[in-house]
């Protein structure tokens, strides 16, 4: 019971106290400094770990999909090969292993195996990915915004100004009238800066007390789902 | 035609296969690329702001550019990075340039520093600008800056110790920086301003994606950061701003193999205009079918 509850709750306590404490003090308060300090390059270290850990997760998960022939299994042998394949070029580049020289590009401007990888796989991948975004929201606006009610109406309106305001097309729509030029980036700004940062401030303001809240409540030991105590 | 008839124009358009809509923002982004519109762009406070702070710097100040997105943005936020990193070396600021994002962005930091370096023949390595390299931890790396850089990163991104580093024996941690530049998608960027402003006080400006940018119209009210690049849009006020004041950039930006913010401005015009096109087109459409079934 106290390796299982009493200890992770402690250890919890501890690594959520020390930060904040340590946030109230300077440098010279080396009894709360250095424990912080030590906590903040675990953190570093841990978080590194946890890259091996989504990579175990990942690889465990689609081998599993490719023994059960699910739906779609074809993609998961692309997927683990995108994970084999470049992850071992950056660790033998890494290490320096036979032709695997580095990760980065060499001194001559040559690529590495790996930063070959990356400049001409992954990159372009990527960016097609998050450029089909462009297609989808066209589609999207085409089919979703529509003039329903009063709050339907004004987001539209608001997105329509923006849009509008975001791009050189819309200064000239009203360069014709004297000082119309730059009438609508005026008022794009004015949005943006007025009825849009109100709300922000809402959420950001929400979104922080929740936090806080929450972390509040884990380092207080009250929330414990994370010990998976449920799972027995 | 039978389905128009059948069911009048507002089906048919409610109906209208998305192919189409495909079909035509493609043709309205290829087209720009191929040939060039060139329509000018009006420059907003918030992207002066961070123009006028590079500006009011010295040879002997040193800028933090983090480069906090990866390939998935990089249309948008690449010419705002190479456009910051221009005019940090046109002034002969000094730049020290990291990597927080995991996914490419060490990879997006070596590319842009190294092809912006190279417009700048008489700048050394080491001495007038340094790349870091990727260090994963996030929040964790930023605030161990702020003791000691070298403590994260104890080499720069090709493995030279900080020490032997000229430019790094001047900069020990956030004290010795003079503006940090995120360039970000994402978290990251708040933690600039969460963090390493509220806590060392050190003056932050951010470069984001234009669906990012509304959230950080609240901290730049605020001064909490003290300029803002809004999107392939506060790209191009960028770049407008450092061609007015740097005509010896114009040949790079010139070149029609070199993508720039001013050139997918463009881009930006035709497909802003076709999507508030269809939004049109889709009302139209709505307020047809809903008189036609009040009529029915």
């Amino acid at each position: 019971m106290f390796l299982r509850v009493q200890l992770p709750l402690l250890l919890t306590f501890l690594a959520g106290l020390i930060p904040i404490v340590a946030f109230f003090f300077t440098e010279k308060a080396r009894l709360v400094k250095v424990p912080n300090d030590r906590l903040e390059k675990w953190m570093i270290i841990i978080a590194g770990f946890a890259i091996m850990l989504g990579v175990v997760n990942v690889v465990q998960g689609n081998i599993r999909k490719i023994e059960r022939k699910g739906p779609g299994w074809h993609y998961a042998i692309f997927l683990l090969i995108g994970l084999v394949l470049p992850g071992s070029f950056g660790l033998l580049g890494a290490f320096n292993v036979g032709p695997f020289h580095g990760i980065s590009p060499h001194a001559d401007g040559s690529p590495s195996p790996f930063s070959f990888f990356v400049s001409y796989v992954f990159q372009p991948l990527q960016a097609t990915m998050f450029s089909l975004l462009a297609f989808y929201v066209a589609s999207a606006a085409f089919r979703a915004f529509r003039v329903r009610n009063l709050e339907a109406t004004i987001l539209l309106l608001a997105a329509v100004v923006v849009m509008l305001g975001r791009i050189p097309l819309g200064e000239s729509l009203f360069a014709w009238i004297p000082g119309g030029k730059l009438a609508l980036g005026t008022f794009t700004e004015w949005l943006m800066n007025n009825p849009n940062t109100a709300a922000q401030r809402g959420i950001m303001i929400g979104a922080a007390l929740g936090a806080a809240s929450l972390s509040l409540r884990v380092i207080l030991g009250i929330e414990r789902s994370y010990l998976g105590l449920e799972k027995d | 035609m039978a389905k128009i008839k059948e069911g009048g124009l507002s089906t048919a358009l409610q109906q209208l296969d998305r192919r189409w809509i495909f079909l035509l923002v493609a043709v309205g982004a290829i087209l720009p690329i191929l040939f060039p519109i060139g329509l000018s762009v009006t420059v907003t406070p918030p992207v002066r702001d961070l123009f006028d702070r590079i500006e009011s710097l010295t040879p002997d100040d040193v800028v933090m550019v983090s480069f906090d997105y990866g390939p998935t943005t990089k249309p948008e936020n690449g010419p705002m990075a190479a456009a910051v990193l221009r005019h940090c070396l046109a002034r002969r600021v000094k730049v020290v340039v990291l990597a927080l994002f995991p996914i490419g962005g060490g990879a997006m930091a070596t590319e842009e520093l190294d092809r912006v370096a190279a417009e700048f023949p008489t700048l050394r390595y080491g001495t007038d600008f340094v790349n870091l390299g990727y260090k994963d931890g996030g929040q964790a790396s930023m605030k161990q800056m702020g003791e000691d850089i070298a403590r994260v990163f104890p080499s720069d991104s090709r493995g030279t110790p900080l020490s032997r580093l000229p430019l790094m024996q001047k900069v020990r941690n956030y004290r010795d920086i003079k503006l940090v530049v995120s360039l970000a998608t994402g978290i990251i960027g708040d933690w600039w301003i969460n963090l390493i402003n509220a806590q060392f006080g050190t003056p932050v400006a951010v470069g984001c994606t234009a669906v990012s940018a509304p959230k950080f119209y609240a901290y730049y009210d605020s001064h909490q950061m003290i300029g803002l690049l809004g999107g392939l849009k506060g790209a191009s006020e960028y770049e407008r701003l450092l061609l007015d004041a740097y005509p010896q950039v114009k040949p790079v930006y010139d070149n029609p193999m070199i993508f720039n913010a001013m050139r997918g401005m463009d881009v930006q015009t035709i497909i802003h205009a076709i999507i508030i096109g269809f939004i049109i087109i889709g009302n139209v459409a709505y307020f047809l079918g809903r008189s036609r079934a009040a009529r029915v």
